[in-house]
């Protein structure tokens, strides 16, 4: 357990950086940028959108499960790291689930409407709706506190249902909207817009860089078509993260393996995972489109949580069952190769203590624990682990999206991570490998912001291609390349 | 006084315990249709069944999930569970009644293992509504029937030790095993109807999370079309 914040603190965390005459116009106080929210009659819409949703999906079920039967015995007070740092009530995940189970049972069950009638209660209300509002973007969905729930309650689900319904009368995080926008109806396609030719640069850029420092010619293989794999990382990664995919370059000229990245879409990130199914599912389908495109067999994701998660289960979900391409996590993929011994990593030059970071969407549900530990066991000298980890890991605080949302940085960095700075600050490790984008920037700036500057947040293959030795037979050849040094290139011009 | 208790643990009792059983069924069938629906209707039929027994069978022995996050209160529960469930359905007392209606029986706890029991669960009782009397946490989140149901619950196992195990005249046992019939008669008409419900929801708790991430395939379409929204853009 955590001290909780202090005035101080909250006080900070808290600071609204919007003017006041947006908040008036928009009449709603929410921690986060909305563009052009429904201001009137939001309750009514709010239940209009709500009606929409539980007629065409199978949320109705599930949440006449949650209300029947919540015991509210508080148990999930103590997993969730935001109500461990502010301690304010209504933090409390059983608490936040029933600002919504309670809509659901007074306007969509038979009994609650009938008791509704009889005392006479309102219902809805336009405060309730701004309370979910800031509510449902105070909790990072990272679904540990479902863990402990005696009776099974997902507050991840409901948290995302929630998220869901708001955003059908106006109310989404812009970050998040802009980026979707720009994903689905944009000119680039993808959430960073980047245009395809700065892409190429950028790709042909590192695979000089690579050459270079490793004397292998590793390529990054583009449309490409037939391959067992076709990529998709966070598309970001391109702009920040390029060690992490030279990494994955790097993996896949040493073992051989056959992918590419598609010209078409090669966008992992799917922000419909956060706030909207109907975005989640759009989303989906351009993956696998684009895999079909290029007659790939299966889904490759980067490093980032988030992809990985919506395209293992939403690929199956919308995109036709068995029929749907496999999805395969990128570290999967090198675990099996250093277990087919094709990877060889050099035991020395990674000396400095490492500790891994479960991203939420790869870990609770159990899908990749063991294995990224495995492979940094195999070649770090010192590596130790977090308590708790695994499954039952705590989020780095930016999870469900918030990381995107600038404007409450200051939130993410002294409440939602304020657990995870503890944890990492106790292991005394000089790298925290976080496999996902979304960590990876969170991480960056809880270290800042808590004053760790001395921790380094790096991703698996980060430290994978710092190690990776080549097969003698792959170096490029002495002489091939001097003829390509630029005095070569010169003599060869004159 | 004896047409009142002929009442009591007679016809009214038939129909509580009718009332009770009808309306957990009904939850159990509404649940069992609503897991049946959503799996028919994904495209996605893959459940990760090792991962839903294992958290279900979990629950059933909660101490072992939670005695590091919260030790007294999962011992406390857990042994509160235990009494609560096997009191009434192995006492000697209670058996015996079921056999002289119904011909059919089954073993009983010992004496001095029910009364132990008895005492174990009422005490648990009250540590539960202390427990969320006193705690900030609890305190916030809870509805009425959360205080009402451990003191409701722990009456009939009061009178019923009373009536067994106390020297009282004729008079004051009879009201006590009235009480001690009406108070578990209440206790069964309000099962079905609020949180002990999940006296049957529990085992399938895992499954209905698992299934309510998985969306109908054109559900995303559907919530478009009906809010008018299908061609505007994001
Ligand atoms: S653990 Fe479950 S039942 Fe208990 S308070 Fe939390 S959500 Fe409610
Ligand atoms: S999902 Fe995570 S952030 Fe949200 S209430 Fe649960 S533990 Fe807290």
């Amino acid at each position: 357990m955590i001290k909780p914040i202090t005035e101080e603190e909250r006080q900070h965390a808290f600071k609204t950086q919007r003017k006041p005459e947006v908040l008036e116009k928009q009449k709603l106080d929410v921690r986060y940028h909305i563009e052009d929210p429904v201001v009137d009659g939001r309750a009514q819409k709010f239940l209009e959108a709500f009606a929409a949703i539980l007629k065409n999906t199978n949320y109705g079920f599930v949440l006449d499960q949650y209300v029947r039967s919540s015991a509210k015995c508080s148990r999930c007070a103590t997993e969730c790291q935001v109500y461990q740092a502010t301690r304010d009530p209504k933090d409390i995940p059983c608490y936040r689930s029933e600002l919504l189970l309670s809509v659901y049972r007074r306007h969509f069950t038979v009994g609650g409407m009938l008791r509704g009638r009889v005392l006479g209660s309102k219902g809805l209300t336009d405060e309730k709706v701004n309370e979910m509002a800031e509510s449902f973007w105070n909790c990072t969905a990272c679904r540990r506190c479902t863990l402990q729930c005696p009776v099974g309650i997902d507050h991840g689900l409901v948290t995302h249902l929630g998220r869901y319904i708001l955003s059908e009368i106006g109310i989404a995080p812009r970050a998040l909207v802009i980026s979707t926008r720009e994903q689905l109806e944009g000119k680039t396609g993808n959430t960073s817009a980047i245009p395809v030719p700065a892409l190429l640069d950028t790709l042909e850029f590192l695979e000089e860089d690579m050459e270079e420092e490793k004397g292998v010619k590793i390529k990054f293989p583009i449309d490409q078509e037939d391959c067992e794999y076709v990529f998709f990382p966070a598309v970001s990664d391109f702009l920040m993260e390029a060690d992490t995919l030279m990494g994955n370059a790097a993996v896949f000229t040493a073992t051989g393996g056959s992918w590419t990245i598609g010209t078409g879409y090669f966008d992992g990130i799917n922000y419909g995972l956060f706030y909207s199914d109907r975005m989640l599912d759009r989303i989906v389908k351009k993956v696998v489109e684009e895999t079909r495109r290029l007659k790939g067999r299966k889904i490759l994701i980067g490093e980032c949580g988030h992809a990985s998660r919506s395209a293992k289960y939403f690929v199956p979900v919308f995109c036709g069952g068995k029929d749907a391409p496999p999805v395969v996590n990128c570290m999967e993929y090198l675990y099996d190769m250093l277990k087919e011994g094709k990877i060889k990593l050099d035991p020395n030059v990674i000396t400095d203590p490492v500790t891994y970071h479960d991203p939420c969407n790869i870990a609770r549900q159990g899908w990749i624990i063991d294995k990224p530990r495995e492979i940094l066991k195999s070649f770090c000298k010192s590596y130790v682990e977090m308590t708790p980890s695994g499954k039952n890991n705590i989020c780095c605080g930016g999870g469900g999206g918030t990381v995107s949302i600038d404007e409450i940085r200051p939130y993410r960095t002294t409440i939602g991570g304020k657990a995870k700075a503890e944890q990492i600050r106790k292991t005394g490790a000089k790298y925290v490998v976080a496999p996902c984008a979304n960590c990876k920037k969170q991480l960056r700036e809880l270290m800042e912001d808590q004053g760790m500057d001395d921790v380094e947040i790096v991703g698996l293959h980060d430290l994978v291609y710092k190690a990776i030795i080549f097969d003698e037979s792959l170096k490029v050849k002495k002489e091939e390349k001097e003829e390509e040094t630029p005095e070569a290139v010169e003599k060869e011009v004159e | 006084m004896q047409p009142l208790m002929d009442f009591v643990a007679g016809p009214l009792f038939r129909l509580t315990f009718a009332i009770m059983l009808l309306g957990l069924l009904r939850i159990v069938v509404l649940t069992v249709w609503g897991v049946i629906q959503a799996r028919r209707q994904t495209d996605d039929k893959v459940m990760p069944w090792k991962l839903i027994t294992e958290n279900t069978l979990g629950w059933l022995v909660p101490v072992l999930r939670l005695w590091k996050t919260r030790p007294i209160y999962s011992v406390v529960s857990f042994v509160f569970h235990i009494g609560l469930i096997l009191v009434p359905i192995f006492l000697i007392g209670h058996i015996q009644l079921i056999r002289e209606s119904i011909g059919i029986g089954w073993p009983v706890l010992s004496d001095n293992l029910a009364d132990i029991l008895t005492i174990v669960t009422m005490v648990t009782a009250v540590a539960l509504f202390l427990g969320r009397l006193f705690s900030k946490e609890a305190r916030f989140i809870s509805r009425p029937q959360d205080y009402v149901w451990p003191v409701l619950l722990a009456i009939p196992f009061a009178t019923g030790y009373v009536c067994n195990n106390m020297a009282i005249g004729a008079g004051v046992y009879q009201w006590t095993m009235l009480f001690h019939m009406l108070s578990a008669e209440l206790i069964f008409v309000f099962i079905p109807f609020t949180k002990i419900a999940h006296c049957v929801l529990v085992p399938f708790s895992q499954m209905v999370s698992t299934l309510g991430w998985k969306f109908p395939p054109r559900s995303g379409e559907g919530v478009a079309e009906t809010l008018g929204k299908k061609e505007m853009p994001v």
